[in-house]
C-alpha cells in the first residue's frame, strides 16, 4: 500500500481510509471532543499521509501506527491552537534516529486486544494515569500539567516516565 | 519550559528524565529541540525512550470507538482528486493567481470523487481506441494554445516578481532597515527581504515550487533564542513567484528569515527541510 500511496494513487488513499477510518476518527474525537474539528483533523491526516508517503521511513513503525501518530499530532495541534500557549513542540518531525528500533510501535501494536489494553492501563497509579492522559489526550505540556495539578515539574516528569515504563513491562510479560 | 537553562545543552540524565514527556509530545518547543539535539549526538544508550514510545499504541487502542460521519470519505477523496488534478500539467483547471492570500475566497466545491465501482465501470467503458482519440485531441489543442499562453504567463510572472522586488527595495531604503538575501537550501526558492525598524518584513521570492491543496509556504523568523516564530503563510502559483509582507518582526541584525512548506497555515514549528533562508543585516 505504501508504494501505491507514494505514487499518489487515489485508490491507495481510499484503501487506507477504509482500513483505519474508525480508529483515526475515534482518536481525533477523543482529543478534540468536537465532531467538526475531528473531521478536519482526520481529513488533513489522511491527505498528509497520502502526500508524504514517500517520506515514510521503513522500520520506524507500521503504516497503522505511522498514520495514527499523524492523527494524534494533528489533533493535539488543533486543541492547542484553541487555547493560549506560548510555545509548542514540533509535532510532525519523525523520531530521532537514536530511537530507531526494529519497529518502535509495531512490535507492541500487533496483537493488542482489549484485555491487554486494560491490563496495561491498570498498571498505572491514578496520578500517573492523570499525567499521561493530560499529555496524550489533552495536549498539555509537562509544565502545564504541573501547573494544573499543582505538582512539582520533576514529579510530573517522573510520573509520565515511570507510568509508561510500567505499561511497557506489563506488555513484555513482566511485572509492572 | 523545563526550568532548565535553554542556552545550555541537556545532559544524558536530563534527557532520560524527560523521555516520557518527549514521547507523549508534552515538551515545549525548546525542550523538544534540546532532546532531539542530544539524541543526534549522544553515544550513550537511549533505548528506554524508544521503549516508552512503544507503549503509545496502547493509549490509542484505549479510545472508545466512534464511527466517522458518512460524508467524510467523499470529502477526503474529493480533496485528494482536486489536488491530484491540479498537479497534472495541462489539466483543465484554473491556475491560481501568482500569489493567493491564505484565507481568501473559498475555492469552488470539488466534484465528488467517484467510488471504486464507478471508476471500474469507467475504465471498462473506455476502449484503447477511444483513449487514443482523446489523447490525440488533447495534444492538438495544447499544441495550438500552449506557446501563446506560455509567453503570456512568463511575462506576468516576471512582472509580478519585479513588483515584489521593487517593494523590497523601497522598504530597504528606510533608515535603519535590514536586508536579507534568501538562498535555496535545496533546488528551488531564492529571493530578497527587507525588515523596516517598525517591524514590517517585505519578501520577494522566485523559483518556488507551486503550492496545491492546503499546502502553503510559511515564513519564519528566528531570533537570538533560536526559536522559529511563524510570521505568516502564502500560496504560490505556477509562476513560482511570491510577494509577502508581515508585521511584528524584530528589526534586529542577525535574525534569520526562513521558508518552509507546510500542510496548512498555522504551523507551530517548521517542517523540514527549509526551502530557503537568509540572515537579515543592516542595509547600509
Amino acid at each position: 500500500m505504501l508504494v501505491r500511496l507514494a505514487d499518489g494513487e487515489l485508490d491507495a488513499l481510499e484503501d487506507l481510509y477504509d482500513r483505519y477510518k474508525t480508529m483515526a476518527y475515534s482518536i481525533a474525537y477523543r482529543i478534540t471532543n468536537d465532531t467538526t474539528l475531528a473531521e478536519d483533523v482526520v481529513q488533513e491526516a489522511f491527505l498528509g499521509a497520502w502526500r508524504n508517503a514517500a517520506r515514510y521511513v521503513e522500520g520506524r513503525g507500521s503504516v497503522k501506527t505511522w498514520l495514527l501518530s499523524i492523527v494524534h499530532h494533528r489533533a493535539i495541534d488543533a486543541v492547542r491552537r484553541r487555547r493560549p500557549t506560548t510555545e509548542l513542540p514540533d509535532v510532525e518531525l519523525p523520531p530521532p534516529a537514536a530511537l530507531t528500533l526494529p519497529d518502535v510501535w509495531a512490535e507492541v501494536a500487533v496483537g493488542l486486544d482489549a484485555a491487554t489494553v486494560r491490563g496495561a492501563l491498570a498498571t498505572l497509579s491514578d496520578v500517573q494515569r492523570e499525567a499521561i492522559e493530560l499529555a496524550y489526550f489533552g495536549g498539555l505540556t509537562q509544565q502545564e500539567i504541573a501547573e494544573r495539578t499543582a505538582t512539582p515539574l520533576g514529579t510530573v516528569k517522573s510520573r509520565m516516565r515511570l507510568g509508561l515504563l510500567a505499561m511497557r513491562r506489563y506488555l513484555e510479560g513482566g511485572s509492572p | 519550559m523545563s526550568g532548565i537553562d535553554p542556552a545550555r545543552e541537556l545532559t544524558h540524565d536530563e534527557v532520560v528524565e524527560m523521555g516520557g514527556a518527549f514521547v507523549l509530545g508534552a515538551l515545549g518547543a525548546a525542550d523538544a529541540a534540546g532532546v532531539r539535539s542530544h539524541l543526534s549526538t549522544c553515544t550513550e544508550d537511549h533505548s528506554e525512550i524508544a521503549e516508552l514510545g512503544g507503549v503509545l499504541p496502547v493509549l490509542a487502542e484505549s479510545v472508545p470507538t466512534v464511527e466517522p460521519p458518512a460524508g467524510l470519505k467523499a470529502r477526503i477523496m474529493a480533496a485528494a482528486a482536486a489536488e491530484a488534478a491540479a498537479e497534472v500539467p495541462g489539466a483543465a483547471t484554473v491556475a491560481p493567481a501568482a500569489v493567493a492570500p491564505v484565507g481568501g475566497a473559498m475555492p469552488a466545491e470539488p466534484t465528488p470523487f467517484p467510488t471504486a465501482d464507478e471508476r471500474t465501470m469507467r475504465r471498462d467503458r473506455s476502449s484503447p481506441l477511444s483513449w487514443a482519440l482523446r489523447i490525440a485531441a488533447v495534444v492538438a489543442i495544447v499544441a495550438l494554445g500552449a506557446s501563446t499562453l506560455l509567453l503570456r504567463n512568463q511575462l506576468n510572472d516576471a512582472q509580478a516578481y519585479q513588483q515584489a522586488v521593487t517593494a523590497v527595495i523601497d522598504a530597504a531604503g528606510q533608515p535603519g532597515a535590514l536586508t536579507a538575501v534568501l538562498t535555496a537550501d535545496g533546488d528551488t526558492g531564492t529571493g530578497l527581504a527587507a525588515v523596516t525598524p517598525d517591524g514590517q518584513v517585505t519578501l520577494a521570492m522566485q523559483d518556488l515550487a507551486p503550492t496545491s491543496g492546503a499546502t502553503v509556504y510559511t515564513a519564519w523568523v528566528i531570533g537570538g533564542d533560536g526559536v522559529p516564530v511563524d510570521i505568516g503563510s502564502f500560496n504560490v502559483g505556477r509562476g513560482g513567484t511570491a510577494s509577502f509582507s508581515a508585521t511584528g518582526v524584530p528589526a534586529t541584525s542577525g535574525i534569520v528569515l526562513a521558508l518552509t512548506r507546510e500542510t496548512g497555515p498555522g504551523a507551530t514549528a517548521p517542517t523540514l527541510p527549509i526551502i530557503s533562508k537568509g540572515v537579515a543585516t543592516a542595509a547600509g
